[in-house]
């Protein structure tokens, strides 16, 4: 219950940085994409359950922050990225210092194609190729570049509220 | 092994629900229980965002003014330039409002509510969030209906046009900026007086769309708010200059772009004008490349106008 609760905090937390904090500090007019670094992180560290849960409720979050985009486009990009990330943890384990920010960045790219290639599907006019391009490669960096703290923060939380059972949120 | 298999159960199953959310969200589109639930998350977030917003501001404004250092003298002679224009403008446009009076007037027309501006009340709010998404340019204020804020008012800061409440809770309103693709507003030129349909841009100067084609547009021309058609915006509020005019075609468009007053970037106090909007908002169309131009003379529908 009280990792249930962490991992809660911890998804509030990036939305509110990301909407009050992260606006006055962007690169190149993009801010990160805090709400996926930090569902990303916990899908690293847990597995692919955590990773589909989280990944889940961070988009649906995402979504409800917003005004004009359907609900549940962020939530779908999320949760796949989420599930991906947790399935491919084994494989990450042989690099450990490299494979956070190659999943940060990766993961990034993906979801912001993802989120802007559904958008187009749903005929928004604001999801154009050019902006999409650019939004992937900047919030893929701005998201590596925080990836660090991020992971770490996430992983204390995990040595500190440990789940009560394997394969476990 | 179970653990695997337990994930891709829990994708499915995540997946669909979010498949069904997107169907209900895209049909119900502002309305519908999903969009009951978004004012219900803003009311919930709108005190923690103003919280934070709080202590991240002084944050915010320092690395923003480390980034300006280096800008610093270049941005005080140009903040000084335009502040000359303004104020040449300001003058300008009131005796250009004076007599427009004057002619109304004269011809017998009725004064409608743009020219009683003094009669405005406008609400002064403090910017306490942005979009969560790079794909969305929008704001968190912190009024809502319990300060006499309303769907569609007008939004402005010291410079000119920011946007309009596209959602209210009862604390916190959203407005969409100016600058969102979405957006779009009747202006017209303050200089000529011609009408045309504005969008935002994103990342880009904004399109100014002519009703006349062939109409005269120039560099540094001043694009104003217009209430031509019954549209939702008080008449004469700045909204850019002309940054570039496309040549003439030949086609039904010709792109102009509009280069705002306002940073967006730098949002902190926002007014709200307290003003209903016409009942009858009209139906502006989406700014397209004159082919998609439809044969009637009655303009598409914008998903902006139609709130």
């Amino acid at each position: 219950m009280r990792r249930l609760v962490i991992i809660l905090l911890s998804l509030v937390t990036a939305a509110l940085l990301q909407t009050a904090l992260f606006p006055s500090l962007t690169i190149a007019g993009f801010r990160p994409d805090l709400l996926l670094l930090v569902a990303v992180a916990w899908a690293y560290q847990d597995g692919p359950i955590t990773g589909t849960i989280v990944g889940f409720f961070a988009g649906l979050l995402g979504d409800l922050l917003l005004s004009q985009p359907p609900v549940g486009l962020d939530a779908l990009v999320v949760v796949l990225i989420g599930y991906g990330v947790g399935v491919a943890r084994p494989y990450l384990a042989m690099a450990p210092n490299a494979a956070p920010l190659a999943v940060a960045a990766s993961s990034a790219a993906l979801a912001t194609v993802g989120h802007g290639l559904l958008g187009r599907l749903f005929g928004d006019p604001r999801f154009t190729f050019q902006l999409i391009a650019q939004a992937s490669v900047m919030v893929a960096v701005y998201n590596t570049l925080l990836s660090p703290v991020v992971f770490w923060l996430v992983r204390r939380m995990t040595v500190r509220f440990p789940p009560s059972r394997p394969a476990e949120l | 092994m179970y653990e695997r298999r337990r994930a891709r159960i829990l994708l499915a199953v995540f997946a669909l629900v979010s498949l069904v959310l997107l169907t209900i969200s895209a049909r119900a589109g502002d309305e519908g229980p999903l969009a009951s639930i978004r004012d219900g998350v803003m009311t919930v977030f709108g005190p923690l965002q103003d919280g934070v917003a709080a202590v991240t501001r002084p944050v915010g404004d320092f690395f923003s003014g480390v980034g300006d250092l280096f800008d610093l003298r270049a941005e005080n002679a140009r903040l000084e330039e335009r502040l000359q224009q303004v104020e040449t403008r300001r003058r300008s446009y009131r005796d250009v409002q004076a007599e427009n009076e004057r002619l109304r007037e004269l011809l017998g027309m009725e004064e409608d509510l743009t020219n009683e501006s003094d009669e405005y009340v406008f609400l002064s709010t403090q910017v306490i969030g942005f979009a969560s998404s790079n794909f969305e340019w929008t704001i968190t204020i912190d009024a809502g209906t319990d300060d006499g804020v309303a769907k569609n008012m007008t939004a402005i800061d010291g410079a000119g046009l920011v946007g309009r409440v596209i959602q209210v809770g009862a604390r916190t309103s959203r407005v969409l900026l100016a600058i969102d693709p979405n957006f779009s507003a009747a202006a017209r030129i303050a200089e000529t007086g011609e009408f045309g349909y504005l969008t935002g841009g994103d990342t880009e100067p904004m399109r100014l769309n002519l009703i006349d084609p062939e109409a005269q547009v120039e560099v540094g021309n001043e694009i104003v708010t217009s209430t031509y058609r019954n549209a939702l915006f008080p008449d004469g509020i700045p909204i850019g200059v002309v940054e570039s005019v496309g040549e003439e075609t030949g086609s039904l468009a010709r792109e102009v772009r509009v280069r705002p007053f306002v940073d967006f970037t730098r949002l902190q106090v926002v007014d709200v004008i307290l003003r209903e909007p016409p009942p009858e908002p009209v139906d502006l169309p989406t700014v397209g490349t004159g082919e998609d131009e439809p044969a009637s003379d009655e303009p598409p529908p914008s998903p902006d106008e139609t709130g």
